[in-house]
């Protein structure tokens, strides 16, 4: 049976009609039209499909949408503020820190609920926060420095 | 180097960074059209099958379902990326040859209805005897996989040049050596996806597809469909990665084409995971043996190999991956006699296809590993080996290369250098140690028939600038390299390039991005492109500057006489002048550029100068392996690359790093495992390629070369430093724990075994 | 990959989850959904309804008391690992908890669910279409075995890694069902069946899971081999504790078989042993011999045998030092 359910995102509230089975993912791409949030595996073994859950970093993938029913979330088109980009976004532009760019808004998220738990970050920290976040193009070299650089300009602050 | 440019060589962001940070980079999987249906592919579940009967009636009546289409159904016209090679269809017909070969194909309102419609479509299949290895695969009474191809093997290469038996006889030492390279899945980000749409108007059908190859794609499409290629349109959107994997046509981009067109609706067809792992393309599996004769002070005299390529169930590119094998066998050392033979083979299994370096790191594993065991055998240092060996840029090449610049025995030197080779190698604590591979990549290649690329430049009446390139930008950047190209050229700011690329119904012919040829061949094609509007426009200021218009620069928007910077006139000003002169507009440089072949021939028949230009690279790794786990760790990995002149150093330094990662992933990490032709690991958990905490600190090192063919000095970069990671870590094994290994990947298992093996011996 | 079609109920307290499960036999519960979800999309779980336990209020918590340490069932790895004393006083936990899946599992897993994890196996861990290369495997709910090569057995493989943790930590935990409230022994929730692997009870689910204060008084630690750093699953796991005052160790591991093992013969030949080298050196022979160990997974049975000595070996050396 499908149901209305009301969500959350990026500060909007949407009201959807959804069947239980259908993940976070799914509802965000396909009834939301949000399609930077990606399916790499959906499989949750990839981290291409994470958003922001009350500040957390979600696989949207093995999340129900029903169950993200009463939760802040945030996708990577709700991080930039008023057409400007945020300053994880800019380190990531200027450094270089993506290639295809497809695993880019996952990392980005996670590297945003990592920032916010850890506002200065150590490099192995980064490393040990953004290992569930798979990238084939970049080697990874440029995408810790850019989030490294990132907390740096950030002052500690989100 | 004197030269000095404002936008070529800058470390700028990509075009499309931006859009791909927040979210509004589109990829095909994104695209959303009104009324659009969804496809998916019935796979078969054996390895090797007659099909006897597909029964979709079932599937057919499922409310909602819009359309089902099988093998039997479709246009008796086989496929391939290589013309001589055709032997693939979209949709099975009368047989599978390997499990995940595509039978069926459905598409329905909603991906739901799809799934449970696959389930309803009852296949009889008749099993038939599979066989899973080449050297199986080529006995006397296997299974044949295809009707006429005997021994199973689609294509043999034997290519002798100069004298080996002589070389041999000559030689101090002569070794013969073993060896074996696993399949790699390419495993990019984007899972496959394409949307096909008919536009009625133009009686076109608009594939848009993540390929890498819009215009060959078309051409297969159109064969396919029996359609002329006019009537088929293919854009590419924002691709999420590739590294040869999309160079193919797949069933996905057929049949949403097919459906669409029958039923007048957008159609869309996405590949899971598992389907990626399975069903699309890896690099292909190789057992290689190797024959060396060598002087005493280590000079390489002459080489035999013999190799057999895994193919699985269908050839893809299987002669042009064999041929790359052999002739690349040739640089970045001096080998003046080969002898090549070559064998690919089809089996029951997933297919090989093109892959970052495309048969060559199969035998540059090989060789790299062969050259350090020589060293061993006559007590040299395997870098200066190396160095030694090195081909020279000018030097006659036994292939028919043509080697205008080469820096790959600097790269050595550097390389070696920057790992500590001198104060390493040898002299570390057991367990730890320094190893290095060579390399070299073509820049496109040239003697096929159809590699030649297209561009327009086109100034506005605003003074911006729109390129319009065939180039198909798959992540790597090449949008950004071709605007910055433009942007030297008309001395305007990157900033006020646009690009608009791999759209066969709008952009100019390109072959697309496969054997690294972009920068070079849809760079040189808009390089002149727009020379040719610079030089209009110089021509049209030249009078009020009171110079000619061969004196004239354009620098930072502004053009300026030479040695007069104050005699100028703005870019956008220009352009007014241009236009009050009554000049006809928009102001458009066109371009189609082709590497020089004098043998207009293809690299199967005759050798020839195989690209305009050649990268070279050196790759040092120090690697520490936990004798108690035998795990390795890779701390250290430098690159030194001749890629000609970086135009863009961040994004090549960015293919270094990422080619590093590969590289270590098949040294190391990455194995697609089958059981009877079963894929036992078509996930990203069980495959298990390398993370953040798995890559080592890299180093790039640039030796800079100004090829004179390349558009401003580039030539290749990222495809070839994929080739000696593996050898070089492989290598670092070795001086770190004194174990050979000539089987990738190297796994702690196997570390462990050669570890007992070795106590064992020295009890 | 699609989920399966379900019902889908979200209970608002325990005693509401509970009478769904009786009154559903099919229903399964869910917590942070990362096990669960996946099995369903490969369809090798499909309940007719699921039991979404993220409505549930109190079941979220840390707490210390008469020396006790009380986890809720549904708090997060995250919560468990950065608790300032599971951090100081049980390492095997933080440890365990903090290399489960990656950052993203550990903040939407929990420990109940990874606790109640299923099984894993290379036939079962697969797509729908994957697996109709062969006969439905007894587990997915046909009759062969594929590991076996027999019928109606299954060598699914345990893989949690925080069970061997408090397993060693000598925890134990809380069922509650529809006939009321138990306290038992963790192990005794693991039924060593392939097929099924939890026995719960009817109706029961877990909802808290109590460490004793013994636990805290001695050395514990948990190792993990895994292919890389981090999403992984242990190729093997394996947790030690050891008391200060009587020089007791538990031993206990993961991934090698269809649940998570205490190697008792082992905890007995060390008893009363000085952790000498000779000592730490004899258990490597020992240490496989109360595992059942089958090639569920892509791995080697030599390497995993290998590994399990390694393990258990490295972990006492460490206990040895006191650290």
């Amino acid at each position: 049976m499908k149901q209305a359910i009301a969500l959350t995102v990026n500060g909007d509230t949407y009201e959807v009609l959804i069947a239980p089975n259908q993940t976070l993912l799914e509802v965000l791409r396909d009834k939301l039209g949000l399609t930077g949030t990606k399916k790499g595996c959906d499989l949750g073994a990839c981290g291409a499909c994470t958003v922001l859950l009350d500040g957390e970093a979600y696989l949207s993938c093995l999340m129900l949408a029903v169950d993200a029913v009463g939760k802040e979330i945030v996708t990577i088109e709700g991080l930039s503020q008023g057409g400007e980009l945020h300053p994880l976004q800019k380190s990531f532009v200027e450094l270089g820190g993506l290639q295809c760019g497809f695993c880019t808004p996952g990392i980005i998220m996670t590297a945003k609920a990592v920032l916010e738990e850890e506002p200065q970050p150590t490099e192995e920290s980064v490393k040990k926060k953004m290992a569930g976040n798979l990238c084939r193009c970049t080697g990874y070299k440029k995408v810790v420095e850019s989030i490294m650089s990132a907390s740096g300009s950030m002052g500690g602050k989100q | 180097m004197e030269k000095q440019f404002n936008v070529v060589g800058q470390r700028l962001p990509m075009v499309d960074a931006a859009a791909k940070v927040n979210g509004s980079a589109q990829f095909t999987d994104d695209l959303m059209l009104p009324g659009m249906l969804h496809g998916k592919v019935l796979r078969s579940p054996l390895a090797h099958a007659k099909i006897l009967n597909v029964e979709v009636s079932k599937a057919a009546r499922l409310p909602g379902v819009k359309g089902v289409v099988t093998g039997a159904e479709i246009p008796d016209r086989q496929y391939g990326i290589v013309p001589k090679a055709r032997d693939e269809y979209a949709l099975a017909k009368g047989k599978v040859r390997y499990i995940g070969d595509e039978v069926a194909a459905v598409c329905a309102i909603d991906r739901e209805i799809a799934e449970e419609a696959l389930d309803l479509i009852e296949v009889d299949y008749e099993e038939l005897p599979g066989v899973f290895d080449p050297l199986d695969a080529l006995k006397e009474g296997a299974p044949i996989i295809h009707e006429g191809v005997a021994n199973n093997t689609s294509f043999a290469i034997r290519k002798e040049f100069g004298d080996v038996e002589g070389a041999f006889a000559a030689s101090h030492l002569v070794s013969e050596d073993s060896f074996y390279s696993q399949p790699v899945n390419h495993a990019p980000l984007e899972p496959h996806s394409a949307v096909a749409q008919y536009d009625p108007i133009r009686g076109q059908v608009v594939l848009w597809s993540s390929t890498q190859i819009p215009f060959f794609l078309r051409r297969n499409l159109a064969a396919t469909l029996q359609i002329p290629e006019s009537r088929v349109r293919v854009i590419k959107p924002k691709v999420g990665g590739g590294f040869g994997q999309k160079i193919d046509m797949f069933a996905k981009d057929f049949c949403a084409a097919w459906f669409a067109m029958k039923l007048g609706k957008p159609v869309k067809f996405t590949y899971e995971r598992d389907e990626v792992f399975i069903a699309t393309r890896q690099r292909h599996p190789m057992y290689l043996t190797v024959k060396t004769g060598m002087t005493k002070d280590g000079k390489i005299l002459g080489q035999q190999f013999l190799s057999y390529a895994d193919g699985g169930a269908y050839n893809s590119t299987a002669p042009t991956m064999m041929a790359l094998s052999c002739f690349f066998l040739m640089v970045p050392y001096h080998v003046p006699n080969l002898l090549y033979e070559g064998y690919h083979v089809y089996t029951n299994k997933p297919v090989g296809g093109a892959m970052r370096g495309h048969g060559i790191p199969q035998a540059r594993f090989a060789v790299e590993r062969q050259l350090d065991l020589m060293a061993e055998r006559l007590n040299l240092d395997p870098a200066e080996i190396r160095w030694k060996n090195s081909i020279k840029a000018g030097e006659p090449h036994p292939g028919g290369f043509v080697i205008n610049t080469c820096g790959f025995a600097e790269s050595v030197k550097a390389a070696a250098e920057a790992i500590g080779w001198k104060e390493k190698r040898g002299k570390l604590p057991f367990g730890r140690g320094v190893g290095l591979g060579g390399a070299s990549f073509p820049s496109g290649v040239t003697n096929m028939s159809h590699i030649s690329s297209g561009a327009v430049v086109q100034v506005g009446q605003d003074a911006g600038v729109n390129v319009f390139t065939g180039a198909a930008d798959i992540g790597q950047g090449a949008e950004t390299v071709i605007a910055q190209i433009v942007a030297e050229v008309l001395g305007v700011k990157l900033d006020d390039v646009r690009v608009t690329a791999a759209d066969t119904g709008i952009t100019p012919l390109d072959p697309g991005t496969f054997g690294s040829g972009v920068t070079v061949r849809a760079g040189n094609a808009a390089r002149i492109a727009a020379e040719s509007v610079r030089k209009r426009l110089f021509e049209c200021v030249a009078d009020e500057l009171e110079a000619n218009p061969e004196d004239l620069v354009a620098k930072d928007g502004v053009i300026f006489v030479t040695g007069s910077p104050e005699v100028n006139i703005t870019f956008a000003k220009a352009l007014k002048a241009y236009q009050y002169k009554d000049l006809p507009m928009p102001l458009v440089g066109r371009a189609s550029w082709m590497a020089d072949t004098s043998e207009p021939t293809t690299l199967f028949n005759q050798p020839g100068n195989f690209s305009p230009n050649y990268s070279f690279m050196t790759q040092a790794a120090e690697v520490e392996v936990d004798t108690k786990t035998g795990k390795v760790k890779v701390i250290k990995m430098v690159t030194a690359h001749d890629c000609g002149r970086p135009i863009n150093p961040m994004l090549v330094e960015g293919q270094l790093e990422g080619s590093i990662a590969g590289g270590m992933g098949q040294a190391l990490y990455e194995n697609v495992i089958t059981e009877k032709g079963q894929v036992m690991n078509p996930s990203f958990l069980d495959y298990g390629f390398p993370t953040t905490l798995e890559v080592p600190e890299m180093e790039s090192i640039d030796i800079e070369t100004d090829d004179p063919v390349g558009p401003f000095g580039a030539k290749e970069a990222g495809e070839g430093t994929q080739l000696s990671p593996a050898p070089a870590i492989v290598n670092a094994i070795y001086d770190a724990i004194g174990v050979h290994f000539n089987e990738l990947p190297v796994t702690p298992e196997k570390i462990l075994k050669a570890l007992e093996e070795k106590k064992k011996q020295s009890a | 990959m699609r989920l399966p079609k379900f019902d889908y109920r979200r209970p608002e307290s325990i005693q509401e989850a509970c009478a769904i499960l009786l009154e559903q036999p099919s229903a399964k519960v869910m917590a942070g959904g990362t096990d669960l979800l996946v099995n369903m999309k490969h369809r090798v779980e499909t309940p007719s309804t699921i039991v979404s336990l993220k409505g549930l209020p109190d079941l979220d918590f840390v707490r210390k008391a008469n020396g006790e340490v009380r986890l809720g069932a549904l708090t997060p790895l995250k919560r468990v690992y950065n608790d300032p004393f599971v951090a100081e006083k049980l390492p095997a936990l933080a440890i365990a908890a903090s290399s489960v899946g990656s950052y993203h599992h550990q903040t939407m897993g929990t420990i109940g669910g990874n606790l109640c994890q299923q099984t894993r196996c290379k036939y079962f861990n697969q797509s729908k279409w994957w697996r109709s290369s062969r006969p439905i495997c007894f587990k997915a709910g046909g009759e062969q075995c594929h590991v076996a090569k027999k019928e109606h057995v299954c060598y699914s493989t345990y893989c949690g890694d925080v069970a061997p943790a408090l397993l060693v930590l000598g925890a134990e935990v809380i069922l509650t069902g529809g006939h009321g409230i138990r306290q038992v022994p963790l192990e005794e929730v693991f039924s060593g069946e392939g097929k099924t692997p939890l026995k719960l009870g009817s109706g029961a689910i877990l909802t808290e899971i109590i460490i004793p204060k013994q636990a805290a008084e001695g050395f514990s630690t948990y190792k993990k081999s895994a292919n890389r750093g981090s999403i992984d699953f242990p190729i093997v796991g394996a947790a030690v504790w050891r008391s200060g005052a009587t020089g007791e160790s538990r031993i206990a591991l993961t991934a090698v078989d269809r649940k998570p093992v205490r190697a008792r013969q082992l905890e007995d030949f060390l008893k009363g042993k000085q952790l000498d080298e000779d000592t730490i050196k004899a258990v490597d022979g020992l240490v496989a011999k109360e595992t059942q160990l089958m090639t569920s997974s892509i791995d080697s049975l030599s390497y995993k045998r290998k590994l399990m000595g390694l393990l258990v070996q490295g972990a006492l050396s460490e206990a040895k030092g006191g650290k």
